[in-house]
This record gives C-alpha cells, structure tokens and sequence, in this order.
C-alpha cells in the first residue's frame, strides 16, 4: 500500500464579486454575484514510504489546497485521497498521531509561553509515552541546536529559531508523514540552510514520507529526488528532478574570462551570448556542443579562465510553468 | 485526564503573562458595580420600596447578580471566531482532540484564574457594603444557586461558542455578538430586576437561558423565589444545555464544510 495516493481530487471555492467602490459596496449588500474558482482540477498522484517529493507551482497552483486536503483541514469537492490508509478529512485520531503538518507562514506554538510548554501539550494531546517524549525532544532539539531557546517566550524569538520550535512541535510524535508548506519562507541563508540539513538527516534516518513546497529551488535542489509540479490545479510534471532537467534543458552557460579586450564579433557562432563586458562573456550552449565549444574557446582566444555551467534550477521549473 | 489537566495548566500560565490585564477588567468591573449602587441609591432616595424592593434588597439583588455574571462571562465567541477567520483553527483540526472539547477546557482554565481575582475584589466589595446588604446562609438555598450558576456557566460557554461559529458563514461576528450581549443582560436582569416588568415577560424570560445566570440566583438568594422554582429553573437549563450542544454540533457540521482555511 502506498503511503500517500490522490485520485481524482478537486476542489472549488466559491466567493462573492465585489467590485471597488462604495456604490458597489452598498449594491452588495443586496445582491452578490456568486463565482467559483477551481482550485484544484481531477489530480492523482501516488507516494511511497520514505520519499521525499517536492510538491511545486506558482502562487496560487493549488499546492496549499492539495496539502490542506491531504492533513484533513478541507473537504474536496471532488475525488479521494488517502494517507496511510486513511480519509484525512475524516479527521480520525489514528491518523492524526501519524502525520504532521508544518506551514512556514502559520504560528502552532503558544505565542505568550514558551516553545517548552507547547511541546508538553502535545505530549498530552499526542498520548506519548514520558520516555519516547524525552528521548525524541533531547535528539530533536540537538539536531536543530535549540536547547537553550525552549524557555523563551515564542513571541521573542527569531524567525528561524520560531521555524525550528515549530518543527520540534510537529514532529515530537514521531509521526510517519509529514508535510511541508514552506518551511524556510522569509529565512536568511543560514537558516534555510540548517533546515534543509535537518530534513535531509531526519528523512534519512527514519525513513519519514515527505510532502515539500517551497518557492526555493536550493530547498529543492538539495532535498527531492521527485518532483510533482501543479500549474492551475492540474499536474503538468510527476517524475525526477534530473530527467525534468534533461527534458526541459537542452544547453549549457559558458563563463569565459579573458586577458585581454576581445571583439564580439569574433565570438559569433558558438553560442548565445547572454552577458558581455569587454573580458568576459557569458552564453548558452547547446549541451552536446559545450565542450567542443570551450576547447575551441582555450584554442583560439586568450582565455585567463572557463566555467562550463547547468542551468539554475529556477529556470528549468519556469519554462516548465510557461508551457 | 492529564491530558485536559495540562490544557488548563498552559491556559493559566498564558493568563499569568496578562496579569495586567485581568486586574484592569477587575476595576472596570468594581466601577461599573459602585455606579450601579449610587444610581439605585439615589433613585430610592427617601422611597422605602420600588416594585416589591426594598433599597437593601435591591443593592443585594445587584452585587449577588453581579457577582455571578463576573464569574460567567468568557470570550469563548472572540477566540473561535478569530480561529475561524484567521484559519488558526487549521492547527487544531490536525490534532487528535476535538476542537470543541480542547477550546472549552482551555476556556475553563482561564476563567479559573479569572474567577479568584474576580471572587477576591468581589468579597471586597461585599464586605464594604456588608450592613447594607442581606445575608442569606440557608444550605439549600445556596446549594441550589451553586447548582443553578454552575449550569448557567456551561449555557453561556455555549452560546458562545455557537456565536463563534457563525464565523464560518459571516467574516465579522462583533456586532451580531454585541446584540446578543444586551439582550442576554436584559432578560438576565442585569439592568434591574425583571420583576419590575410585566408578570408575562418574567414567565418568558423563565423559558430563556439567560435569567438563569442573574436574575434567578438573585431572586433566590433574596427568598423571592421558592426553591420549587429553583429546582424547575434547573431542569429548564439542562433542557438548553442538550438543546445548545445539538445546535452547536449541526452548525460545526456544515459550518467545516464551508471552511477554507484562509490567509496560509
């Protein structure tokens, strides 16, 4: 059995037009215009256990929708998924305790308290045993290097200390999947960095199924092998990340420096170039051709230095979504 | 059983960080009271009685009334509402514990706290005015009213908790709320006594929730109501606590239907 498996899930939203203007705002409250959005169109998608799978698409693609379904927060309108065997909107205990959902822009934690004091609520209303709790809390908060923040109020602390307390809180019952909905959203690099690593080690070692959406294609890069991108509530890509990249990708960048001042015209026809400064030039190649063409770049011109780079990750994921 | 123990606990301790707040309620709470006082003091001013009460009676009727009112308000309405509307609630769905039952022991751990700050400043009062108000000290009386407060309290943890969840269908639940107050310290007597009014409005109001948490203890405790009457007024609370908690649940059941977890 699968441990996550969607068929044929929609979801529509209906709201209410309102145009701008207090004429309009006065007619509304007479008649409103009833409209829908479909925010999630008759996907399917299958997970197994231990994957870790980037979930991927713009604003507004219908990624949160799917999550919020899967975690039993929404009702479709449409279709059925199941989690462990579970229908999540059924919102049944035996599941709860199995799963856990992060939201990178949603506060879980007692505000005024201390992380400390969340975390023992949810050893109470998760029923785990005083053992387990201070077994997985002292290697939770060791792995995250936090031990010294649990006594300060959540309101004091950091954006990345909150995200790290609020990754302890979820998955201080160990559960078996977890979701991710922009973990390392508004965080430096330091941070976002720790976080990927925490994931890529606990995803390792328990072998715990992993939804991840983020807008941040490092995260990305650094931790899914599979990616399911969503574009206006359909899947338009469920597969590898590398192959995505094979498909989509047919060139490479050239970064050349040179010692001296080099005539542009001169560099007609090895590639598209993209930048130019008199000593430097970048362009794209095509893939087969890039080391044909950097040997015949050291050859013929005087070349202090070469990179021969893959396309950024950002790139591949927005020709995808322009398709 | 520990579970809710430590729901409480955490709610208590996140009291404690507004302690300034709860005392500022407090003297808003002593200030409307002495106002209530000098106001029937002066309307009396030289009348022996207004209805059938005595200036005594009417000064008991007001701070016995006022005391339990205290002791039964809750923001119950406040947090679900803005639960509903800031999609805090999707926190909660995710856990294995009803939203209902963990956001009413939440709510009772806070009003605990609430409750002996509000009991001490209120005894304050009480004693400050001790010759000007009549003592009651029958067991049955006060086990009745203790009876009858303790179900009145559940009734309005109720109706609260229903007036939160109009949320689901309409973003702003305040003013819908506010109207709800005023005709709940209406029909509860929390102005003046009900008994002023026409004989067919007191024996509507018996049939309302509300006088049950003013008026009906006060009455009581000033022996105007019989403990026949009490023990009736009792099982029409319960009749509304089923009543209530069923309306709640059909209105959750639609009401998570509609619910979009919005601003994540």
């Amino acid at each position: 059995m699968a441990t996550i498996e969607i068929k044929g899930l929609s979801k529509t939203y209906d709201y209410y037009k309102k145009q701008a203007g207090l004429w309009n705002s006065l007619k509304s409250l007479f008649h409103r215009q009833k409209l829908f959005t479909q925010a999630v169109k008759n996907i399917d998608f299958t997970i197994e256990e231990g994957e870790l799978v980037g979930f991927l698409g713009p604003n507004g693609a219908g990624k949160t929708t799917t999550l919020k379904m899967l975690s039993g927060i929404l009702y479709p309108t449409a279709g059925d998924a199941k989690v462990l065997g579970y229908t999540p909107w059924k919102r049944q205990a035996e599941l709860q305790k199995q799963f856990a959902l992060v939201m990178g822009q949603k506060n879980q934690l007692w505000w005024d308290l201390p992380a400390m004091e969340s975390f023992i609520l949810n050893k109470e209303i998760y029923e785990i045993p005083k053992e387990q709790f201070e077994k997985t809390l002292e290697e939770l908060t060791a792995l995250l290097d936090i031990k010294d923040i649990l006594e300060i109020p959540v309101r004091k602390l950091s954006l990345g200390q909150r995200m790290k307390c609020e990754l302890v809180a979820a998955l201080i019952h160990s559960p078996k999947v977890l979701f991710l909905d922009e973990p390392t959203i508004g965080l430096d690099v330091v941070s976002q960095n720790n976080i990927r690593e925490f994931l890529k080690k606990y995803n390792k070692e328990k072998k715990i199924t992993i939804i991840l959406t983020s807008h941040y294609m490092e995260d990305v890069e650094a931790l899914c092998e599979r990616v399911v991108i969503i574009n206006h509530g359909s899947i338009i890509y469920d597969g590898g990340l590398k192959k995505l990249i094979d498909q989509h990708i047919h060139h490479k960048i050239l970064e050349v420096t040179f010692t001296e001042l080099v005539d542009e015209r001169r560099l007609d026809g090895f590639g598209t170039i993209k930048e130019k400064t008199p000593t430097r030039v970048v362009m794209e190649v095509p893939k087969t051709e890039a080391k044909q063409v950097a040997i015949k770049l050291l050859n013929d011109f005087p070349v202090d230095d070469i990179l021969i780079n893959e396309v950024e990750i950002d790139q591949v994921i927005r020709n995808v979504f322009m398709k | 059983m520990s579970k809710y123990f430590t729901i409480i606990k955490t709610a208590w301790q996140r009291s404690m960080v507004y302690r300034f707040d709860i005392i500022a309620y407090r003297v808003g709470d002593l200030m409307e009271m002495l106002i209530i006082i000098l106001m029937w003091s002066a309307i009396y001013n030289g009348n022996t009685k207004i209805g059938d009460y005595t200036l005594p009676e009417m000064l008991t009727y007001l701070i016995i009334g006022n005391l339990v009112a205290v002791l039964l308000r809750n923001f119950l309405y406040e947090v679900i509402s803005k639960d509903i509307k800031d999609g805090l609630l999707s926190a909660h769905l995710l856990k294995p514990i009803p939203y209902f039952r963990y956001i009413i022991i939440r709510e009772i751990g806070r009003i605990a706290m609430v409750t002996m700050i509000s009991g001490a400043t209120q005894l304050v009062v009480t004693i400050f005015f001790i010759d000007r108000i009549i003592l009651n000290n029958d067991p049955v009386v006060i086990s009745v009213i203790v009876l009858m407060v303790v179900l009145a309290f559940i009734i309005e943890m109720l109706v609260s908790y229903l007036t939160g969840l109009i949320a689901f269908w309409q973003d702003e639940v305040n003013g819908l709320h506010y109207i709800i107050l005023s005709l709940r310290k209406f029909f509860a007597g929390g102005y003046f006594p009900l008994s002023l009014l026409p004989a067919w409005f007191v024996t509507t109001s018996f049939l309302l929730p509300f006088a049950y948490s003013f008026f009906v203890p006060a009455q009581l405790y000033l022996g105007k109501l019989s403990i026949h009457a009490g023990l009736k007024g009792i099982a029409i609370e319960l009749v509304w606590i089923v009543l209530l908690y069923l309306f709640i649940k059909i209105t959750w059941h639609f009401g998570i239907k509609k619910y979009e977890g919005v601003g994540i």
